[in-house]
């Protein structure tokens, strides 16, 4: 029991990073009907900037946050304005090679910057762990599953409360009717990838207390967060959270009862398995081509 | 019922209270009608109708949600796309999808897909059966661009031809697979006047080789004067049937178009 | 034309390799260009798939490393010779590529890259983990060098010749293909899958069939390198490899059976180079990735000739 609980605390902790990056796909998607393979760069930089903010700039954790936020969010808008916006002819076969092709460019730069070392920065705050039921819960979880809780219902108001985000999921139904409600395609889309980043880089600061940050973090953890994406349906808010939790709790048991190998294999089994489940694309979206 | 189909030719086509939504949108709502062995056969109505949908729905590209489509007595409502083809349906398209990187000579030979049989293996050892295949291939390809008049452009990019011309290529690749039913949607769109009245004759030319139309048209005056039997469908509905004298006398049809002014 | 263009390509890079295999002796260059083979064997075939038939594969890596194990663990485990573990290297690549090809193009774009992605990685994990097989993370050494019967290929000049000659073979197979009956049903779904449906391609199979026929390329390759290095290991078979052909196939332009020759012996070449940079190998290949994406989609030679052409084109417009 004890084993259990203890498993189950740390796949809630897990899932609920994985849920935050989940999100930053859902929004891009929702807006621009694209799917970044850069994604877990940008949860890297995350890390890696707190990292340099806190130790080099030597700023306190609570303004290190929301700078690293900011810096990696500009960041996502100058990537989409140069590798985005200049392809001529968008397709998915393009876009897909060119986010592959900056996540390994960024991981390459992050070498460069940061080296091979794994850094790490500590706990947002320094209450002593909590016990229950001779489990241990990390109050870094607490802060996470709150920040998580904060930013879907945050991003829930922001889609349908103001006209701003009411546009953008306009944009991704009907890029005419966006169009419509007068901001242009071109800005959303900017916007999207601004908050996309964002929010892969506020996974990257929330996890950056609870494991080593290095320059190759960012793959592994892009793709479990496509995983969650993916299984809680994409560009549901929610619905990141379920599936993000949901591949937290599966991976820590398989991790905790089988073996700790299994780990990276259990997303991709589950990744392939609703990416197989639902062979027409998600949401009947990718292949309904219309004559 | 029975004595009145006797006197007609054997229908090639026969829709069943044939339905497709799409989500809240029904685009077709209980279609029932038949196409006539030999026939030149139009289907008409305002934009949005479902006509296209129909086409989608007879070749296989959306399953029906009910309802049933019969080629030649034969329900083909499980059969995929290619295997419709096979059986031999074929279709153009309301926006012409060229295979834009290929040859126009390539794009009509991708049509004789089904009427010819090298496959992988066939492909990498060349038999002689391959080249003899590949060769008759390409003479087929090239009478059926003659017959549309293109065999000068066999070479050129399909993409790089004016628009009426590709149209042209289109019909040809799907004459390729040597379908006994054409469908053909809004083959006249975007043809200048002088196309419009050649495609008429090509038309003809094509059913007297013993293939049946089905053509969604809006241009009227080519419809009213090539068909000789017309299905009206307004909101996912057939609305009337008939002969292009009785549709043009038809007061739902005449209300239909007139509402789409609206 | 086009078969005097590739006449002309054949007599030229057989003749290269052969006047290095005459006239130069330095082991260093028989391995470049050995490696410089096995990479183009592995671009070409992703060329069919990706290039041609337009389905892109971001775990082409698995297949590779699937025909290398393979070789390595029926040579090593079972001793047996590699006259049997080339067919059993080709139908266990050939043989997943079938299983995982099924399921795994029934998807498009983002989805279809997700797909083989996660499918590369499930394989480079098994290689990984299933240590009592592969040697784990560690690799496995001791792969006998080629033989075939009484004939043995040591490394150096003659295996250089003999994978030469699988590339040059390969490449009249793909070659084959594009200009039969199955190779425009292939171009044809990569315009458009359902347009090619609709003409009568039955596009599932046909997408298979090249996945497979990819699949078996990659198991060629994989089989080669394991009698090459004597040596396989997990990190030779992992997502950035996959990347690495991807950007071969992508560089050399795509739909260019030549094309991929020329991706593959640059991006072989150019961490030989780069020494100083060998350790931001990786970055260079995504900067190049990235950089042909945006301004040369057709592909590095055919952007260049494109640009010569415009550049010429000015000028004598210019002039007259
Ligand atoms: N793939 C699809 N997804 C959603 N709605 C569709 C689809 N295809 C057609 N429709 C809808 O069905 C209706 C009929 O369309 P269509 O068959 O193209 O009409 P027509 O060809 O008569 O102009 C329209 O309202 C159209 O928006
Ligand atoms: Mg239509």
């Amino acid at each position: 029991m004890q084993e259990f609980l203890q498993y189950l605390f740390s796949g809630v902790t897990n899932g609920a990073i994985y849920a935050v990056i989940a999100l930053g796909f859902s929004t891009l998607y929702s807006a621009t009907d694209l799917i970044n393979f850069a994604q877990g760069e940008f949860v890297m930089l995350g890390a890696l900037v707190l990292v340099t903010l806190w130790s080099q700039a030597h700023l306190p954790l609570w303004a290190a946050f929301p700078l690293t936020v900011l810096l990696v969010a500009a960041f996502g808008m100058v990537f989409e304005r140069v590798a985005i916006r200049t392809v001529r002819k968008p397709s998915p076969i393009l876009l897909v090679l060119i986010t592959v092709g900056a996540s390994i460019f960024l991981r390459g730069v992050a070498m460069l910057i940061w080296g091979k070392d794994a850094y790490s920065v500590p706990a947002f705050s320094k209450t002593q762990a909590i016990e229950i039921g001779g489990a241990y819960l990390l109050p870094q979880s607490l802060w996470i599953l709150g920040i998580v809780v904060l930013l879907v219902v945050g991003l829930n108001l922001f889609y349908h409360r103001t006209l701003t985000g009411k546009a953008m999921q306009a944009c991704a139904i009907n890029k005419r009717a966006a169009s419509l409600l007068g901001v242009g395609t071109q800005k959303i889309a900017l916007l999207a990838w601004g908050l996309s980043a964002g929010l892969g880089a506020v996974a990257g600061v929330i996890i950056a207390p609870i494991t080593m940050s290095s320059y190759d973090m960012g793959t592994m953890l892009g793709l479990k967060g496509f995983c969650a994406a993916m299984l809680g349906g994409l560009g549901n808010f929610w619905g990141a959270v379920v599936g993000g939790v949901l591949l937290g709790i599966l991976e820590a048991m398989g991790v905790g009862y089988a073996s700790s190998s299994l780990r990276d294999a259990i997303a991709f089994f589950l990744l392939l398995l609703i990416l197989y489940a639902r062979p027409t694309g998600i949401l009947g979206k990718a292949s309904t081509q219309r004559f | 019922m029975n004595a009145q189909e006797e006197e007609k030719p054997a229908p090639v086509l026969e829709l069943d209270r044939v339905s497709k939504s799409f989500g809240g949108v029904r685009a077709a709502q209980e279609v029932s009608f038949s196409v006539a062995s030999g026939h030149i056969h139009a289907l008409i109505g305002p934009n949005g109708a479902g006509k296209t949908t129909l086409f989608n729905l007879i070749t296989g590209i959306y399953p029906a949600d009910d309802g049933s489509v019969l080629f030649e007595g034969r329900d083909v409502g499980r059969l995929e796309v290619y295997e419709r083809v096979a059986a031999g349906i074929a279709r153009t398209f309301q926006n012409v999808e060229l295979f834009t990187g290929m040859s126009v000579l390539e794009n009509v030979m991708v049509g004789l897909h089904v009427r010819t049989r090298c496959g992988f293996f066939g492909a990498l050892a060349k038999w002689p059966w391959v080249r003899r295949e590949e060769e008759q291939a390409r003479g087929t390809a090239l009478d059926w661009l003659k017959f549309v008049g293109l065999e000068k452009m066999a070479e050129s990019q399909a993409g790089d031809l004016p628009f009426g011309w590709q149209r042209l290529v289109e019909i040809a690749r799907a004459l390729a697979s040597r379908p006994r039913l054409l469908l053909l949607d809004e083959p006249a769109a975007g043809l200048n006047a002088r196309e419009t009245r050649d495609l008429g004759v090509l038309l003809r030319q094509i059913r007297t080789r013993g293939v049946t139309l089905l053509l969604v048209e809006h241009d009227m005056s080519l419809t009213m004067e090539i068909s000789d039997r017309i299905v009206v469908l307004d909101q996912g509905r057939k609305i009337a049937e008939g002969t292009p004298r009785e549709i043009q006398a038809d007061e739902k049809v005449l209300a239909a178009y007139l509402g789409q002014g609206e | 034309m086009r078969v005097l263009a590739n006449v002309i390509g054949y007599l030229l890079v057989g003749s290269a390799i052969l006047a290095v295999g005459l006239w130069v002796d330095n082991y260093y260059y028989f391995q470049l260009l050995t490696f410089i083979g096995i990479n183009t064997l592995l671009a070409v075939g992703l060329n069919m798939l990706m290039g041609y038939a337009g389905q892109i594969s971001l775990g082409h890596a698995a297949f590779y490393g699937l025909g290398a194990y393979t070789t390595g663990i029926l040579g090593v485990h079972l001793g047996w010779p590699p006259l049997v573990t080339l067919p059993c290297a080709l139908l266990v690549s050939g043989l997943v590529a079938w299983l995982v090809g099924r399921p795994t193009l029934k998807l498009h774009g983002y989805y279809l890259g997700m797909g083989t992605l996660g499918v590369g990685m499930i394989v480079h994990v098994l290689f990984r983990e299933w240590s009592s097989l592969t040697g784990g993370p560690s690799g496995l050494p001791g792969i006998p060098t080629l033989s075939l019967g009484p004939l043995e290929i040591p490394g150096g000049r003659p295996y250089m010749f003999v994978v030469w000659g699988v590339v040059l073979v390969s490449f009249a197979m793909c070659q084959r293909l594009v200009h039969s009956r199955v190779g425009r049903a292939l171009r044809a779904i990569h315009f458009s899958e359902q347009a090619a449906a609709a003409v009568g391609v039955d596009t599932a199979r046909a997408k298979l069939q090249v996945f497979v026929f990819a699949g078996v390329l990659a198991g060629l390759a994989g089989f080669l390198y394991a009698h090459m290095v004597t040596f396989v290991s997990p990190s030779s078979f992992g997502f950035l490899v996959s990347v690495r052909i991807v950007a071969m196939v992508v560089i050399g332009g795509m739909a260019s059976i030549w094309g991929s020759l020329f991706g593959a012996s640059l991006l072989t070449m150019l961490p030989e180079w780069l020494h100083v940079f060998s350790e931001y190998e990786v970055l260079v290949y995504g900067l190049i990735l990235v950089v042909v994406m945006i301004f040369f989609p057709q592909g590095l030679t055919r952007g260049m000739l494109d640009l010569y052409e415009r550049a010429r084109r000015g000028k004598t417009g210019s002039g007259s």
